[in-house]
């Protein structure tokens, strides 16, 4: 991988290995399988509990106001941003090129997916990297800390571009 | 004296720590939402850090209800409340 960073012209760049943009293919996948599933299929699962959370804190009834205003519309954002993600993404590897709606939407969905990760690993503030790969948990944690570098730029490369900076 | 009435306290929007969201994006987000600027959204990202959670707007509660749609938008672990 090489990270994001801002171009003069306003875009943000990074470049993945094959088998990194494989496996932001699968993330993406399983995520978009979450999102269309029925709501009462995943009812109870923490990672839609955690996409997806309460609005009000200890007022039922003014959560499930909320969650009728706004699920609808918290789901579909979701899943446009992730359409641009998957248009974006070079499937054998290669550059990202994207303005600033599309970066947007990589900001987004890359945060969703270490959402979804970090809530299936129960990941807490003193999580560390796997030191080595013994079992899929560290596989999936090496993976959940790439993300974490990658979507890290991709909020430097932002924030570089919005001082005007490049 | 008028008594101070519940209807009269505001709604806050209030944005909580979570393990998995990064300073950076925490900050970013303030930053594109509401318009803060670098140092502002910054303090505040640090208190929900160190603290467990920051108020980051406050207004009616329909302003308020949008405020936390579009913080779940980003992922952040936010809800709203009345002021207390």
């Amino acid at each position: 991988m090489r990270a994001f960073r801002a171009t003069r012209s306003g875009e943000v760049v990074a470049r993945l290995d094959p088998a990194e943009a494989g496996i932001v293919g699968l993330l993406l996948d399983q995520l978009e399988q979450l999102l269309a599933a029925d709501a009462d299929d995943v009812a109870g699962d923490p990672v839609m509990a955690r996409l997806l959370p309460e609005g009000h804190r200890g007022d039922p009834e003014l959560a499930a106001d909320y969650r009728e205003l706004t699920e609808t519309s918290l789901r579909s954002g979701k899943t446009d941003d992730l359409a641009v993600v998957r248009a974006t993404l070079p499937e054998d590897g290669g550059e990202i090129r994207l303005d600033r709606d599309q970066a947007g939407a990589w900001l987004r969905s890359s945060n969703d997916l270490r959402l979804a990760l970090g809530t299936r690993l129960d990941v807490t503030e003193d999580t560390e990297p796997p030191a080595e790969i013994a079992d899929e948990q560290d596989q999936q944690l090496a993976v959940y800390y790439w993300l974490t570098s990658l979507q890290g730029s991709l909020v430097d490369a932002l924030a570089a571009g919005r001082g005007g900076r490049s | 004296m008028e008594e101070h009435s519940d209807l009269d306290r505001p709604w806050v929007t209030v944005v909580w720590n979570d393990p998995v969201n990064l300073m950076n994006y925490v900050t970013f987000v303030l930053q594109e939402l509401f318009g803060y600027d670098e140092p502002t959204a910054t303090t505040l990202m640090l208190q929900v850090h160190h603290e467990g959670k920051a108020i980051v707007s406050s207004g009616p509660r329909e302003r308020m209800e949008h405020d936390t749609s579009r913080l779940h938008a980003y992922g952040l672990w936010a809800s709203y409340q009345r002021d207390s």
